[in-house]
C-alpha cells in the first residue's frame, strides 16, 4: 500500500513536472486582457522581465536594458488579448515582441530624420489571432524545437547562442572562444543543418 | 512556390533579429510568398522562445513592477470576440503573411512613376523614400524579353521576384525567387519571354556602418 503510494506520487510528479511547475501563462494573459488582473501581471512580470533583461544585457544594452524591459512588458499588458495559444507559446510570443522592441529602440537611437520609415512590425511580423494555425500541431512543433535544441551538441550550441541571441559577430565568437573562425562557421553550419534535418523529420 | 530561398543563416539571423532592415525587406518580401521559409521562421522564432526559457535571468529591481503597473492603462473590452480557433483540425493552414512594402508605394506596381534607365529598364527607388542608409533599395522592371548588361556587384544584391522572372548565367528565376550575389558573380540577367521582370533589389553600398555596424555584421560575416 505504501509502496503503491510512492510510486503513484513520484510518477504524478514526473508527469506534470513540466504543467506544474510551469504556471499557464497563456491563461494569465487572457485574465491580464479580460480583467486587468494585476496578479497575473506580476507572476508573468516576475518570470519574464529578468529574462528579458538578461537578453538585453546580451545584446548589448547595458544602460538601457531596463528601459527595454518596461517597453516589451508594457507592450505585452497591451496586447496580452492578441495572444493567441495556437500561434505561439507565451515564451516565444514575448521573444518575437522582445526582439521587436529592441529593434525599434536602435532605430529610435539612430533616426535622425522624422521621415517615413517603414515600421518594425511590417518587416518582422508578430502573427495576431486572424491568422489560424492549427493549435495542436504548433505546440507540439515548439515542444519539439525545444528537445531538437536539447539534442544539439554543447559547442554548437554555445556558438548558436552567440549568435542568435547574444547578437555576436563570427568573429567576435571565435575571439571569445578562442577558436579559428572556420571552426565556428563550422559549428555554426553544422548546428543548422542539424536543425533542419530534425524541422523536416517533424513535418513528415 | 519558389525555388530560390535565403540561406538558413540568413533565415535564422532574420528570426534573431540581426539583419538590417534592407536585408528584412528582402527577407519579409520573399515570406510573402513562401511558405516554406514562413515555417522555418517560425520554428527559428521557436528556438528564440527556448532560449528566452533556458537564458540566466539578470536580477530586476523591484521597484520597477510598481512603477509599470501605475503607467499601464485598462484594456479596452469593446473589442470584438477573438477569432475561434479550430482546435481538433489536423490540417496545416499556413501562416498569413502581408506585403511589408505595400502600404509605404504611392501607387500600385503597375502605376508607380518608374524612372527609365535605358528602353528597356526602369526603376523606382525606395532608398530615399525609405529612409535608407548605407543601402540602394529599388524595384527594377525589365521588360518582357530584355537583357540587362553584365555587371558584378560590389559587395552584395539581394533580389526577390515580384512578378515575372528572369534567367543568368546560374539559373531561371520565377516569382517569389529570392537571389543572392556578391562580389564573386558576375551575370547579365534576361527577363522571361512572356512577361515583364518585376523585382525588389537591395545591394549594399560599402560606405559606412556607424551604430548599425553590430545588426550588420552577423550576416556579411557568413559569407
Amino acid at each position: 500500500m505504501r509502496h503503491q503510494m510512492t510510486t503513484t506520487k513520484a510518477r504524478s510528479m514526473n508527469d506534470s513536472s513540466a504543467a506544474n511547475d510551469t504556471p499557464d501563462w497563456g491563461a494569465l494573459l487572457a485574465r491580464v486582457a479580460e480583467h486587468d488582473d494585476k496578479a497575473a501581471f506580476r507572476e508573468i512580470y516576475k518570470h519574464f522581465a529578468p529574462r528579458i533583461k538578461a537578453y538585453a544585457i546580451n545584446q548589448g544594452f547595458s544602460q538601457h536594458a531596463e528601459v527595454l524591459v518596461q517597453e516589451v512588458m508594457t507592450s505585452v499588458w497591451r496586447n496580452a488579448g492578441k495572444y493567441s495559444e495556437a500561434l505561439a507559446s507565451v515564451s516565444t510570443w514575448i521573444f518575437t515582441i522582445t526582439r521587436n522592441q529592441r529593434i525599434d529602440m536602435l532605430r529610435k537611437l539612430n533616426r535622425t530624420r522624422a521621415e517615413v520609415v517603414i515600421e518594425t512590425e511590417d518587416l518582422w511580423q508578430i502573427p495576431t489571432e486572424d491568422t489560424t494555425i492549427c493549435s495542436i500541431q504548433n505546440l507540439s512543433t515548439e515542444k519539439f524545437v525545444k528537445n531538437a535544441i536539447d539534442k544539439l551538441p554543447e559547442e554548437q550550441m554555445i556558438a548558436l547562442r552567440k549568435v542568435y541571441y547574444e547578437g555576436k559577430t563570427h568573429e567576435e565568437v571565435a575571439e571569445e572562444l578562442k577558436i579559428p573562425l572556420g571552426t565556428v562557421k563550422g559549428r555554426l553550419r553544422l548546428s543548422l543543418q542539424k536543425l533542419r534535418v530534425m524541422f523536416e523529420a517533424k513535418e513528415l | 512556390m519558389s525555388a530560390y530561398h535565403p540561406d538558413d543563416m540568413t533565415l535564422m539571423n532574420y528570426a534573431a533579429g540581426s539583419l538590417s532592415i534592407p536585408q528584412a525587406l528582402a527577407v519579409s518580401m520573399h515570406l510573402c510568398f513562401c511558405h516554406e521559409c514562413r515555417d522555418l521562421v517560425k520554428n527559428f522564432n521557436h528556438l528564440g522562445g527556448a532560449l528566452l526559457e533556458t537564458i540566466k535571468p539578470a536580477s530586476t529591481e523591484d521597484e520597477a513592477f510598481d512603477s509599470l503597473m501605475a503607467s499601464l492603462e485598462p484594456h479596452d473590452h469593446s473589442d470584438t470576440p477573438k477569432v475561434k480557433v479550430d482546435m481538433g483540425s489536423a490540417e496545416k493552414i499556413t501562416q498569413h503573411f502581408n506585403n511589408p512594402l505595400l502600404r509605404y508605394l504611392p501607387t500600385s506596381l503597375a502605376d508607380l512613376p518608374w524612372q527609365r534607365q535605358t528602353k528597356e529598364i526602369s526603376k523606382f527607388d525606395l532608398t530615399s523614400l525609405l529612409n535608407i542608409k548605407g543601402f540602394q533599395v529599388a524595384l527594377q522592371k525589365i521588360n518582357a524579353g530584355a537583357k540587362v548588361p553584365t555587371h558584378t556587384h560590389k559587395g552584395f544584391e539581394y533580389t526577390v521576384i515580384l512578378s515575372g522572372g528572369f534567367s543568368d548565367e546560374l539559373g531561371v528565376y520565377h516569382e517569389g525567387d529570392f537571389i543572392a550575389r556578391d562580389t564573386s558573380h558576375k551575370h547579365s540577367p534576361t527577363a522571361l519571354q512572356n512577361e515583364d521582370c518585376i523585382c525588389l533589389t537591395v545591394l549594399n553600398a560599402p560606405l559606412k556602418f556607424t551604430g548599425w555596424q553590430r545588426i550588420f555584421n552577423p550576416f556579411m560575416a557568413w559569407h
